[in-house]
């Protein structure tokens, strides 16, 4: 039924499935028929027909969809398998030599050879719908009905004076159409000619009934098309005999190359038409057939294809299929030898449609499914990884209006007071700045005001060079130093450093807490500290989210290692000491060389409990915190310089 | 409740593929594996099934070429009767009724007529014993006959069927168990035992796993628990016994097996590397590795071309020459690693759960097939056992099928739980999908539901995956905050909580504008818009564990299930609840094409299921006890087309189909009458020849005999009484199909053979050597003709090329046959015996 007699010798057969559409069955340049799976993409079966070279596939048909076979015995049980629906299996291959080849696509093998009726190569195949009947029509000028049962002629006929280039069975089974000189409608139970039609000019290479209504009530109409003709023509077999001309005509853009139709079983329902024309565009029409139109009728919908290169390239469609629905179309593209397969939704409202496919990377794709069946979806650059401490792992971005619950009711409740109480703080502390800004030290002044220059250029070239300063002191200046417009550009460009690598943000952490130390009366004066210093607490939370088990874990081969080395001691002290840092530098080699000495782990855990709190306070409430933190953090910053990078470190190796 | 006689449950997505070991026929065209109650028929080269053998009422339990008969296999079930079918055209030809359940069954060519079965012991109670025993089969035409002569070979052994094998074709048969290794010679009708030490020195098993043995030598290959393959020899003797130890295997050896030709060995396990031993020179392996996953049989065909292996995740390879993979005959994968929720995908209208390890495996439920395997976590698999490794735990799919959320886990002992989310888009241009996002540790605790928003304007993709570490998180599809080049990606929009409690589960409505939060036996109902919570709901006590929002004209209520066995519909209008009914429903889920509902309730050891309409009273269906054991997983898989039955019980299969999984893993469906008519009455029987010039050769012989055969037409007609059969071609077909092992010698076919050419070419007598050379070289045609015929189903066609009438002997031709007849033809034999 989804047969078209691709004919012509230049035109390659490509047939989807009856019903389901399951496969492509395409028959190549190479001469090999390749049958393609529509569900899965990959290339189901290959076939090299015995004398594929010299006696080349001309047209295929697949056959009506056989079903599993069902033993006499068997009982409705309860738990029976599901009916699977039906498969197509058969598949009838007409060659160049005059032989009818029928291929079983389950097994994967030829079923049977139907030779000897015809002299000249076979131009179109056409199953019968419901009997085991094959019709095949031939250079030769004769159509061969074939009893596939017997797998021999049934009857042979003389059907023109010219080639027969194209066939069709009618859906009832009663009529069959064939195109060669004239086309003639063919009486299946007689032989005998039913009506003739003449109008083409060259050789007809479609031919399909386009309704399902009996042939007596005028309401049988059928189409043709035929080679190097834009004009796809409608007939009408009309009772009184009077259809010497076409009733309809769609234009297309190039001769045919496979058609597909829905036929309409009454009146109220249209004919929908898939054309793919040489060219490579798809045209789709839907028309309601009934009585003569006389202007030709344009495509209701075209769609092209084309690539994703720089300068989009056409990609030429090889068939099309409608579904069962009116949208969506399944399509076939890219070349003969390796065909893509598609289910598509076009929009219909709009006039053209162009699709943009890459095929080359599909293909890949596809191929690597056919044995394995594991396919791998595309991994690339561009893809996104979020993990904890980004932004937007965690945080809402939008203002505060729009932050979560929790935060929202902290901060409403806070806001007011905590602005009123600070305000005259924060102008003195503006104040002093200001004064000492002037008689500063050389250095940190310059250090400043390049800071200042890089956080307003954005230049990162300045912004490296001073970021990348250790000296507590000096950062202490600066920071100091630093005009209060610039402190929350220093803030968010932390923050994104933070978010780097694991070895920048832990000097970003000294940056960080000298902010802190000068500047919270400020931050927290700001009326969308949320948002702002949001992300900052998140980066910060998960980063030290592993720290309390490093720390346990610190401790635990601090003491292993102590142990060993003292029990050690006794012998060889050079080489146990050797081995044993081997070992601990596989476990974290960063916290080795930073907490180095010994007696190190009891400051390390009380220092901890302080940066936590640090660290908590700022987002939780960072007004309350802000008078109580700085003393400590003056007094400890040294040691929690440390820390912080020690703990960075580790955090991003778990 | 009403009982609706033309609503079924039925099967579907197939049984199990690799219980028992496949089978591959001479020919290497077929490849015949057991499958739950059917024996199915794949071709080796398509991976299609051709046909299924159905008729056994119990599991099938092994699969056999009948030794005497290459086109006819046997197969065995727990329903205890061996039935013999004939493949290539799925007829069943003979059952045999043992009467005991058949654990596994072995055959060999020498001892013809009987079979070796392993059945439960009898009058044992406690731990279950098994013994062989064999069977003669009784010879009679009868299509069921009852086997009575039983007699008792080893006690003792293995169910396994990978425990037993025959040696030397059939001489003797060895059986392993345990720590102990037993010979049975049949001749001398003595068994002989090994014993091997328990051995956990360096931490090794030495238990027998599987045995095979040489075909032609006396060589005994058995796999252990430890790895270690031992290559037993001079076992016909109690003392004397050697064997020497092949290890490669770092885990237990699952299957053992030589080539036809015992030239190699080959071994599989856990680490999914089919390993090659040459015979004597072990040293040598070849190695197949990446076969996906933990190998559980080796079969190899009959000529040695091609090997199979079965795995463990439902899935038969069939591997050319030990070098290429050709075939991979893939079932659904199914069993207790199944933790994703059944789902389609709206795009291919497949249905998709988590299969092998770290891949969705996408299901055409329309085909019965499996489409593919996506891989999803894209690490190299480990092969070894007690390794956790990443795993699929949650998917789901948007509206569109524009959007595909995985969640992959990681969960050790004594480590932290590594959890990733990705998103991935479904990309048009190159039609796959491609990775948008990666997500690590989205939450600090196992996510327990994830959920896209329904919407119809696929404009604002939102996301909520709700976890045990009591915060639910909502991710948005957002451009980036920095302004790059980079395309939007998925970022978290809020983070919710209520009371610390846990989420369980969550739901969109229909058009996407609510969002309901189970937080224990607290139901949170937000407003994704401004991530306001609107109100509470709540029906104490018990957990909320399943919610849904009603959709189209029930789109008001909101229908939670509770631990304390009630399901509550609460009206969304009114806050309220609307009507709550006492049921144990362990899934619910709602029909996106229309207002029902489904709810699976567990009651005393079943599964019961109600269909139901939220604002209705009244059950639109209801059976009782659908399976047995609990349904956790199921799917409404909307219709390609829509059905049109007016009946009210089945109409709301109408517009999808509800599918869903058992507790012993079956995949199970509805299906109504009208359905299976529809069905049954567009499939016919397409009956058509299949004679297909099989080689280039015999397309070439074919017109050498086409001249020929005008001229054999009379001689046939002699051929035809000599084998005193009356109708020529019947009896043609008769003499083809006969199995070779009936017909008579070949010498003596061949001197009436030779005879009947003789007469015909009477006149050219003076020519006879010639002919005679003419005639062998036809005859040997003739032989291959046969084999080639036989080998394939359709026996109608085979007459066709051959014969035809015969016309009647005159009195001299009669006379000159009789004279033939008397000549000597000896020579003739002595020539074909050279």
């Amino acid at each position: 039924m989804a047969a078209d007699g691709g004919s012509s010798s230049l035109q390659l057969p490509c047939v989807f499935s009856p019903k389901s559409r399951q496969f492509l069955a395409l028959c190549a340049q190479d001469g090999r028929l390749r049958i393609w799976n529509t569900d899965s993409k990959t290339l189901h079966q290959e076939y090299v027909p015995s004398a594929h070279l010299s006696a080349t596939c001309t047209c295929i048909a697949w056959g009506p969809c056989r079903t599993v076979k069902e033993g006499p015995q068997r009982k409705k049980r309860k738990s029976e398998a599901v009916q699977v629906e039906e498969k197509a299996d058969l598949l009838a291959m007409g060659t160049a030599a005059g032989t009818v080849l029928i291929y079983s696509t389950a097994k994967g093998a030829l079923h049977c050879t139907l030779d000897g009726a015809h002299s000249g190569g076979v131009n179109c195949v056409q199953w019968h719908p419901e009997e085991s009947l094959l019709y095949s029509g031939s250079d030769d000028t004769n159509i061969v009905e074939w009893d596939l049962q017997t797998g021999k002629t049934r009857s042979k006929w003389k059907a023109d004076r010219a080639a027969v280039t194209s066939l069709c069975v009618s859906p009832d089974g009663k009529l069959l159409l064939s195109a060669g000189h004239i086309i003639k409608m063919w009486d299946l139970d007689t032989k005998e000619v039913y009506r003739k039609f003449t109008g083409h000019s060259t050789a007809v290479t479609t031919l399909r009934f386009a309704t399902t209504r009996p042939p007596d009530s005028n309401g049988l109409y059928f189409l043709s098309g035929a080679a190097h003709d834009r004009l796809l023509s409608v007939w009408q077999v009309r009772e009184d005999g009077k259809d010497k001309n076409s009733v309809v005509s769609f234009t297309l853009t190039d001769e045919p190359q496979h058609i597909d139709l829905v036929t309409s079983n009454s009146k109220e329902e249209a004919v929908r038409l898939a054309v793919v024309c040489k060219d490579g565009q798809l045209h789709l029409f839907e028309h309601f057939l009934n009585g003569p139109c006389k202007k030709p009728l344009s495509p209701s919908c075209t769609v092209q294809m084309s690539d994703t290169k720089e300068s989009p390239m056409p990609i030429p469609l090889l068939a099309a299929v409608l579904g069962a629905d009116t949208r969506t179309v399944m399509l076939a593209y890219g070349s003969h030898l390796q065909p893509v397969m598609e289910k598509v939704e076009i929009n219909t409202a709009e006039r053209h449609v162009c699709l943009t496919r890459d095929v080359q990377t599909t293909l890949s794709l596809s191929m690597e499914t056919t044995v394995s069946k594991v396919k791998t979806p595309i991994v690339n650059a561009k893809s996104k990884v979020l993990v904890p401490g980004l932004p937007g792992h965690q945080a809402p971005l939008k203002g505060t209006s729009q932050g979560s619950e929790k935060r929202k009711k902290d901060t409403d409740t806070k806001e007011m007071s905590i602005a009123e109480r600070l305000g005259e703080i924060d102008l003195s502390t503006i104040s002093e700045k200001g004064a000492s800004k002037g008689t500063a030290s050389l250095q940190t002044d310059n250090f400043a005001v390049l800071l200042v220059q890089g956080l307003e250029s954005n230049d990162a070239s300045i912004l490296n060079k001073v970021f990348q300063t250790r000296k507590d002191m000096v950062i202490k200046k600066t920071v100091a130093r630093l005009p209060l417009s610039a402190v929350l550009p220093l803030v968010e460009e932390l923050t994104k450093r933070l978010q780097g690598h694991p070895f920048t943000a832990s000097l970003m952490v000294r940056w960080l807490k000298a902010v802190l130390m000068h500047h919270t009366s400020y931050l927290a004066s700001l009326p969308d500290l949320v948002t702002q210093l949001g992300v900052l607490y998140h980066v910060i939370e998960s980063r030290v989210k592993m720290f309390h088990k490093l720390t346990k874990l610190h401790g635990k081969l601090y003491l292993l290692m102590t142990q060993m080395a003292t029990s050690d001691s006794s012998k060889m002290v050079s080489d146990v000491d050797h081995t044993a840092k081997l070992v601990y530098e596989d476990e974290s080699s960063d916290e080795d060389e930073a907490s180095g000495d010994e007696g190190l782990p009891d400051e390390d855990s009380d220092h901890w409990e302080e940066d936590e709190a640090v660290e908590e306070a700022m987002t939780e409430d960072n007004q309350e915190e802000s008078e109580d933190e700085d003393p400590d953090s003056r007094t400890e910053s040294k040691a929690n310089g440390e820390e912080d990078m020690e703990h960075e470190n580790e955090s991003e190796e778990e | 409740m009403v009982e609706h006689g033309d609503i079924r449950v039925v099967h579907c997505g197939g049984s199990k593929l690799n219980f028992r070991d496949p089978v591959i026929t001479h020919d290497s065209r077929f490849l015949l594996c057991a499958s739950g109650e059917a024996v199915k028929v794949f071709s080796t080269s398509t991976e299609e099934c051709i046909h299924e053998l159905r008729g056994h009422t119990g599991l099938v339990t092994g699969v056999l070429l009948r030794p005497s008969n290459h086109l006819q296999v046997y197969s065995s079930s727990l329903d205890g009767t061996v039935r013999l079918w004939d493949f290539t055209d799925g007829i069943l030809i003979k059952t045999c009724v043992i009467g005991y359940p058949i654990y596994s069954f072995y055959a060999s060519a020498k001892h013809e007529n009987v079979i070796f079965i392993v059945t439960s012991m009898p009058s044992e109670k406690r731990a279950e014993r098994f013994q062989l025993v064999a069977v003669h089969l009784p010879q009679s035409g009868d299509q069921l006959v009852e086997a009575r002569e039983l007699s008792a070979v080893l006690s003792g052994v293995n169910p396994n069927p990978a425990a037993i094998a025959f040696g030397r074709g059939g001489e003797f048969i060895a059986s392993v168990n345990d720590l102990q290794l037993e010979v049975y010679f049949f001749k001398k009708q003595k068994s002989y035992r090994f014993f091997l030490k328990e051995d956990n020195k360096k931490g090794g098993w030495n238990t027998f796993t599987c045995v095979a043995c040489h075909p032609k030598d006396d060589c005994i290959a058995t796999g252990h628990e430890d790895g270690k393959i031992r290559l037993w020899r001079n076992f016909n003797h109690k003392k004397e016994y050697t064997y020497s130890t092949l290890h490669w295997h770092h885990s237990a050896v699952s299957s053992l097996c030589f080539t036809p030709e015992g030239t190699n060995l080959l071994s599989g396990g856990v680490e999914s590397v089919l390993i090659q031993w040459r015979y004597k020179q072990e040293s040598e392996r070849d190695f197949l590795p990446r076969l996906g996953a933990a190998i559980t049989h080796i079969t190899v065909s009959p000529d040695g071309s091609l090997f199979c292996t079965s795995h463990s995740d439902n899935k038969i390879t069939i591997i050319q020459s030990c070098v290429k993979v050709s075939a991979v005959i893939q079932g659904l994968v199914k069993g207790d690693s199944i933790r994703t929720d059944l789902m389609m995908d709206p795009r291919s209208k497949a249905l998709v759960l988590n299969g092998k390890p770290g891949h969705l495996q996408f299901y055409s439920l329309q085909r019965d097939k499996l489409l593919y395997n996506l891989d999803i976590v894209q690490q190299e698999y480990i092969h070894e056992s007690g390794l956790q490794q990443f795993e699929v735990v949650k998917a789901a799919f948007d509206a569109s099928g524009l959007w595909l959320a995985t969640v992959e886990e990681r969960h050790q002992k004594a480590a932290e739980l590594e959890l990733n989310l990705k998103l991935w888009a479904f990309d048009e241009q190159t039609q796959s999908f491609v990775l948008n996002t990666t997500i690590s540790a989205p939450h600090d605790a196992q996510i327990t539901a994830m959920s896209f928003r329904q919407t119809a304007d696929s404009q604002t993709t939102l996301l909520v995956s709700t976890s045990k570490d009591g915060h639910f998180k909502a991710w948005q599809l957002a451009a980036p905050a920095h302004t790059e080049d980079e395309g939007p990606s998925w970022l978290c929009d809020f983070v919710g909580a209520y009371h610390g409690l846990v989420p369980e589960c969550c739901s969109f409505s229909a058009d996407g504008s609510l969002l309901a939060v189970a937080f224990q036996e607290v139901v949170t109902v937000w407003s994704p818009a401004t991530w306001e919570l609107l109100t509470t709901l709540s029906q104490p006590p018990g957990a909320v564990s399943d919610l849904c929002f009603g959709r189209l004209s029930c789109s008001k209520y909101l229908l939670g299930t509770t631990a304390s066995n009630l399901l509550c519909c609460w009206n969304l209008l009114t806050c309220s609840l609307e009507w709550s009914t006492s049921m144990d429903v362990r899934r619910l889920l709602v029909d996106p094409l229309s207002e029902n509902m489904a709810a699976f309730c567990y009651q005393s050891g079943s599964t019961d299921l109600f269909v139901f309409k939220p604002s209705e009273p009244r059950p639109l269906f209801s059976r009782k006890a659908v399976c047995s054991g609990k349904v956790t997983q199921a799917v409404f898989a909307p219709r390609e087309e829509m059905l049109e039955s007016c009946e009210e019980s089945s109409q709301w299969l109408n517009r999808s189909q509800l599918y869903f999984l058992t507790q012993q893993m079956d995949l199970m469906t509805f299906t109504t009458k009208a359905e299976e008519d529809r069905l049954l009455a567009s499939s016919k029987q397409l009956v058509i020849d299949d004679s297909v010039a099989m080689t280039p050769f015999y397309l070439l012989l074919g017109k050498h005999r086409q001249q020929q055969q005008e001229h054999r037409d009379s001689d046939s007609s002699l051929w035809a009484e000599r084998t005193a059969l009356p109708q020529t071609s019947a009896s043609i077909k008769e003499l083809l199909q006969t199995p070779a092992h009936v017909l008579p010698s070949t010498s003596y076919l061949c001197s009436m053979f030779v005879q009947s050419l003789l007469i015909s070419v009477s006149d050219a007598r003076e020519e006879k050597a010639h002919a005679e050379e003419e005639m062998e070289s036809e005859k040997e045609e003739e032989d291959s003709e046969e084999e080639m015929e036989s080998s394939r189903s359709k026996p109608e066609l085979v007459a066709a090329a051959t014969e035809s009438d015969a016309p009647a002997l005159t009195k001299a031709q009669a006379r000159e046959l009789r004279r033939v007849r008397k000549l000597d033809h000896s020579w003739l034999a002595g020539l074909l015996d050279s």
